[in-house]
């Protein structure tokens, strides 16, 4: 039972971390039309970023605050450069290119850092744990983690809700051409959002450094449960993905325990059962 | 009167489906214009010529003095154009209000500025349903809040595509009084709609499409007294 | 619609063929090995290419079946001492065959996006039974203690511990797999296959139920993986969990993209290509040290070119077969053939709250042509809809004759006789003009398993429909090449190859140019010596000169019926056109 507690702790924490992620595919997706296979990278990006920064700086959020600006650039550049094509190309071609380009981030990726797996402390005010009850405690730092996570989660539903920039993505994702028709350049509303989904899989990778070891291959499972949390949500929907996320994580942690060496089965049956009821995901319209 | 906007020579269409054959269209500064034609003569396609959604061909388009032949769609809106397309195009996810405040831009036209109190004065009904999602509006309201955003950009050039269609009796004489207003404020206008009588006491000037070419380009009042041209190119 | 290869193109993969038929001469252990493994991703993206660019299904899980047929030659293996051939092909081909209906099942339903998830989802499902539990080797992935061999009355045959013997196996199962899938998307089954793929829609329009079709070619392609999985397998024996995972599904597509896809030739192109590029990338003899060292950048950056610039792949450089001759000309005169009433009594239509069509009577006269117009919002096309049975009506009675066909849905009323066009110009732009009226007329008989060559019936009536509608002599030309006006005379060809005899056609005229106006309303006024026309159209001209009856709908109503003359004086009608207009001076 303590167990299961742990596990639904860890779950909602890796699935706020999902989230973050997920919703930059949700958003790239749902506005730009661009399935992005390189999403993982970002996170990757975020993982090494994290790695480096913090070497510099000593602490992990200072290198996240550093690494944002830089995922926000780099995100901006791929999709000059790369993205901007494929707005009007068929999914097939979207992807072969991103995953083009996530064969050439990982070999960018082995040239600059290695293929050898980092870690990446978490700062020395947050380490140790906390008792919870009696013989349960759990990590200070994936507890600091989940709040971040949720404040970042609640701060990107504000922008989307409350600001007018949250406005013009809301306008952009249902009437692309009357955005234009107000004067608003959809170039750059495209280039911003691309950007805002790079730093947001770029953050859930630096924050979840301290936590998960930094490897190559970090960003590919981030990648395939971003999908699957992108479709369980329905395409293009914030509330979706963070429901489908939570889901997943929670899923994902117990099952890890209770269902040794099925838990990750049981996030595609999970997939499964949704669209098997709601063919649009739980927030999409119809498929 | 000095031209706002001219375009010459539009030849445009829908991938293979040609559907302007060299159109010549103006609109001067504070004139009304009617656009009229029947279904599928290409007063869309025109009017989405205009602000740059199809490309003009061997045509060109200035407004303002300026060749914007090759502007983009969001540029010609910034310069003072503006569109209420067919079907309205309100943003179903937004409010209101913010459908209103998401389009305000100060403007730099000479004209006094819109601004989300004076869209309320022209249109108390928005004013009650400012919190309301877009998909809740009736299609009056989404009419009146689809004209009200345009003028939020503040533009020099107001296009309506079908500006009374589907609306109750009632609905319509308020859009028609509505947009008396909006050219006694200096607003020029170029208004599709198929209620002649309606559209005749608006427009100055009227431009009739027969099949992709302008067959009528004169004073509305002329237009007007010749029943027989009328019924050959817009009646039965 | 893919055709046989051009002679140039055949040459090269004949001469390939016989090159590779001969390699092991002079190819070391490690030359064979690297040209199984590619003759092993030339069966898979074939099998792929039937699925992407035969039927348009973006599958992002083939690799599961290859991994499937891979791992079957371990299940096979261990039991016996001697492991049987014949038994592991059985496996390999029913172990990935069975999953593809499984997972197809679902996956066929869904589209685009939705099915590059759910491939995916079911790839990676497969990927994490095989790697996270110890199924067979778990993560370390499978070794195979002994490889197949077929022993026939004490004879051997083949024995796969010969390295040849895989390689010239594996090569035969190419050949025979490249053969299959030529004539495979050649038959009436292959050609609705390729309708799918570039309109859907219309398929269903035209009575096929796309989803046995699909399903059954991810079955076909899903089988043909697993063939090559078994290839793969034998290779080193070993069969590690990333052989069905999601890179090498997109690696996969990347070779059928890479060679060009929809050729079926091109992605085996694609598959070569890709290996030996990447053979050569990573050597540093030929690219230098550090290349050799990152060679997947340089890889990256090629692929990139290639979507951006040449998205048709390799195959694109190389030429086509233009479309084949067709069958011959019908010359015996034309039957003139009375058709049927069609009669709609007080038919009415709501959607929620909104009254689209209300209570309309109507009948319309054999072999006459009949309009229907209105303005904007009139409810005409809903009305069409109704006609033809793609909406249910609300209210009200359809008959043909004396027969009520109220209730009928549109495949049914089609097969009645009663085919529709569309607004929008619906061919399909790959197919000729003449493959557009034989996909017409298989629509007649839509069943899923149809490998035969076209019934003699069938070709009739695609010569009859060519004959009818003027277009016999751009036979053989791209739909997609046509003037706009010819493709609205090849979707009435194609209404009349399906057999339709009442046409009812949403506005044919639409963005037609004043030349292609009158030949199309000659063509519809010749064509009533044997069909029915039921035309919603805003071309008033024209309306007013070819119809014999207008009908006029306005607010979903019918306020007036009668001849163009009538017609023309109605005060109703008037006043439905120009609005207000002279209202105000009338007394």
């Amino acid at each position: 039972m303590e167990l299961a507690l742990i596990q639904i702790f860890n779950g909602v924490q890796y699935g706020l971390l999902i989230f973050l992620a997920a919703s930059g595919l949700t958003l790239v997706f749902g506005i730009l039309g661009v399935i992005n296979l390189a999403h993982g990278s970002f996170y990757m990006l975020g993982a090494y970023l994290a790695l480096t920064l913090t070497s510099l700086t000593g602490d992990i959020f200072l290198a996240t605050l550093l690494g944002a600006p830089i995922a926000v650039a780099f995100g901006a550049a791929i999709e000059f450069l790369f993205v901007r094509h494929l707005y009007k190309r068929d999914h097939l071609q979207q992807v072969l290119l991103t995953f083009a380009l996530i064969l050439i981030f990982n070999e960018t990726q082995r040239i600059l850092w290695g293929s050898y797996p980092h870690s990446v402390p978490a700062p020395s005010y947050l380490s140790g744990s906390i008792s919870l009850t009696g013989a349960l405690s759990y990590p200070v730092y994936r507890l600091a983690l989940t709040g971040i996570c949720l404040a970042l989660a609640m701060a990107m539903m504000f922008v989307i809700t409350r600001t007018k920039i949250g406005a013009l993505i809301r306008a952009g994702e249902s009437n692309r051409e009357m955005v234009e028709l107000l004067g608003f350049d959809s170039r750059w509303l495209y280039r911003l959002v691309f950007a805002s989904g790079t730093a947001l899989a770029a953050a859930a990778g630096m924050l979840a450094a301290p936590v998960e070891s930094v490897y190559p291959g970090v960003g590919e499972r981030v990648l395939i449960i971003s999908f699957v949390v992108v479709v369980i949500g329905g395409i293009g929907s914030i509330r979706g993905a963070f429901l489908g996320a939570l889901a997943i994580g929670i899923a994902d942690a117990l099952g890890k325990v209770f269902l040794p060496g099925f838990a990750s089965m049981m996030i595609y049956a999970l997939m499964a059962a949704v669209l098997a009821i709601r063919p649009g995901g739980l927030f999409g319209r119809a498929a | 009167m000095s031209a706002l906007l001219e375009a010459t020579n539009i030849h445009a269409g829908y991938g293979a489906i040609q559907i302007l054959w060299g159109v010549d269209f103006r609109v001067g500064e504070r004139e009304t214009v009617g656009l009229l034609g029947r279904n599928g003569m290409g007063k869309t396609t025109l009017l989405r010529t205009l602000v740059g959604l199809i490309d003009a061909g061997p045509g060109h388009i200035r407004f303002a003095g300026n060749d914007v032949t090759h502007a983009s769609t969001a540029a010609r809106a910034r310069a003072g154009v503006a569109l209420v397309p067919e079907g309205r195009g309100i943003f179903p996810n937004l409010s209101v209000m913010e459908n209103l405040t998401l389009a305000a831009r100060a403007g730099a036209n000479g004209l006094a500025e819109w601004t989300v109190e004076r869209a309320f004065d022209l249109f108390p009904r928005l004013a009650e349903r400012r919190r309301n999602w877009g998909d809740q509006l009736s299609g009056g309201e989404q009419q009146m809040l689809s004209i009200a955003r345009a003028l939020m950009t503040n533009p020099r050039l107001l296009m309506l595509d079908e500006a009374t269609e589907g609306l109750a009796p009632l609905v319509r004489d308020e859009i028609w009084a509505t947009l008396r207003k909006v050219a006694q404020a200096g607003v020029s206008i170029v208004v599709v709609d198929k209620n002649l009588d309606d559209l005749f006491g608006l427009a100055d000037r009227a431009v009739v499409l027969v099949k992709g070419e302008v067959v009528f380009d004169g004073a509305a009042q002329a237009l007007r007294a010749d029943e027989a041209s009328v019924h050959r190119w817009l009646g039965v | 619609m893919i055709r046989n290869p051009t002679p140039t193109v055949w040459a090269i993969i004949v001469v390939l063929a016989i090159a590779a038929a001969l390699a092991p001469m002079w190819l070391g252990p490690y030359g064979v090995k690297f040209a199984t493994r590619i003759i092993s991703l030339g069966i898979l993206v074939l099998s792929l290419d039937l699925l992407i660019g035969v039927t348009g299904l973006v599958s992002f899980g083939h690799a599961a079946f290859y991994g499937l047929g891979a791992y079957a030659v371990w299940f096979v293996s261990p039991k016996d001492d001697s492991a049987d051939l014949l038994k592991a092909l059985a496996l390999a081909i029913g172990l990935a065959g069975g999953a593809a209906a499984i997972i197809g099942a679902f996956a066929v339903r869904t589209r685009g996006f939705y099915f590059i998830m759910v491939t995916l989802a079911a790839s990676q499902m497969l990927y994490a039974l095989f790697h996270d539990t110890r199924i067979a080797g778990g993560s370390d992935g499978a070794s195979i203690a002994v490889k197949p061999d077929l022993v026939i009355a004490g004879v051997t045959l083949i024995d796969f511990y010969n390295r040849n013997s895989i390689y010239w196996f594996g090569l035969a199962a190419l050949a025979l797999c490249y053969l299959l899938t030529l004539w495979l998307a050649q038959t009436p089954f292959g050609r609705a296959l390729q309708g799918v793929r570039q309109n859907e829609t219309r398929m269903s329009a035209l009575g096929f139920e796309t989803y046995w079709f699909k399903l059954t070619v991810f079955v076909i392609a899903g089988a043909m993986a697993g063939l090559g999985g078994l290839v793969f397998a034998c290779i080193d024996g070993f069969v590690p969990p990333e052989a069905l995972g999601w890179k090498q599904s997109g690696l996969a597509i990347m070779m059928v993209v890479l060679g060009g896809t929809g050729t079926l030739h091109g992605p085996i192109f694609g598959a070569i290509i890709y290996a030996m590029l990447e053979e050569a990338l990573k050597s540093s003899g030929i690219v230098g040290a550090t290349i050799a060292d990152h060679w997947a950048i340089p890889m990256g950056l090629v692929l990139i070119a290639v979507v951006l610039g040449a998205p048709k792949g390799v195959a694109g450089l190389l030429p086509r077969r233009a479309a084949q001759k067709l069958t011959p000309s019908t010359d015996e005169p034309r039957i003139v053939a009375t058709t049927q009433r069609l009669s709609v009594e007080n038919v009415g239509r709501r959607f929620g709250g909104l009254v689209a069509v209300d209570g309309v009577t109507l009948s319309f006269e054999p072999n006459k042509v009949h309009a229907v117009i209105g303005p904007n919002g009139a409810g005409k096309t809903t009305f069409t809809n109704l006609l033809s049975g793609a909406l249910p009506v609300s209210a009200g009675r359809i008959a043909l004759d004396d027969e009520d066909i109220t209730a009928l849905s549109a495949a049914a009323k089609a097969r009645r006789g009663i085919g529709r066009s569309f607004q929008r110009t619906n061919v399909f732009g790959d197919f000729t003009v003449g493959e557009n009226c034989a996909v017409a007329a298989q629509a007649r008989r839509p069943g899923v398993l149809r490998f035969g060559a076209d019934r003699l019936r069938e070709a009739e009536a695609v010569g009859f429909a060519l004959d009818a509608t003027g277009l016999r002599e751009r036979a053989q030309i791209r739909a997609g090449d046509l003037s706009h006006g010819e493709q609205r005379q090849l979707e009435i060809a194609m209404l009349i190859a399906s057999g339709a005899k009442i046409l009812i056609l949403d506005e044919p005229l639409a963005g037609t140019g004043p030349e292609e106006t009158r030949r199309v309303m000659d063509l519809l006024r010749a064509l009533t010596l044997d069909h029915t026309i039921i035309i919603i159209e805003h071309d008033m001209d024209a309306v007013f000169s070819a119809a014999d009856t207008i009908s006029v709908l306005v607010g979903g109503r019918l306020i007036a019926r009668g001849a163009p003359d009538d017609i023309r004086r109605d005060a109703a009608v008037r006043e439905a056109y120009l609005g207000n207009f002279g209202m105000e001076r009338a007394p």
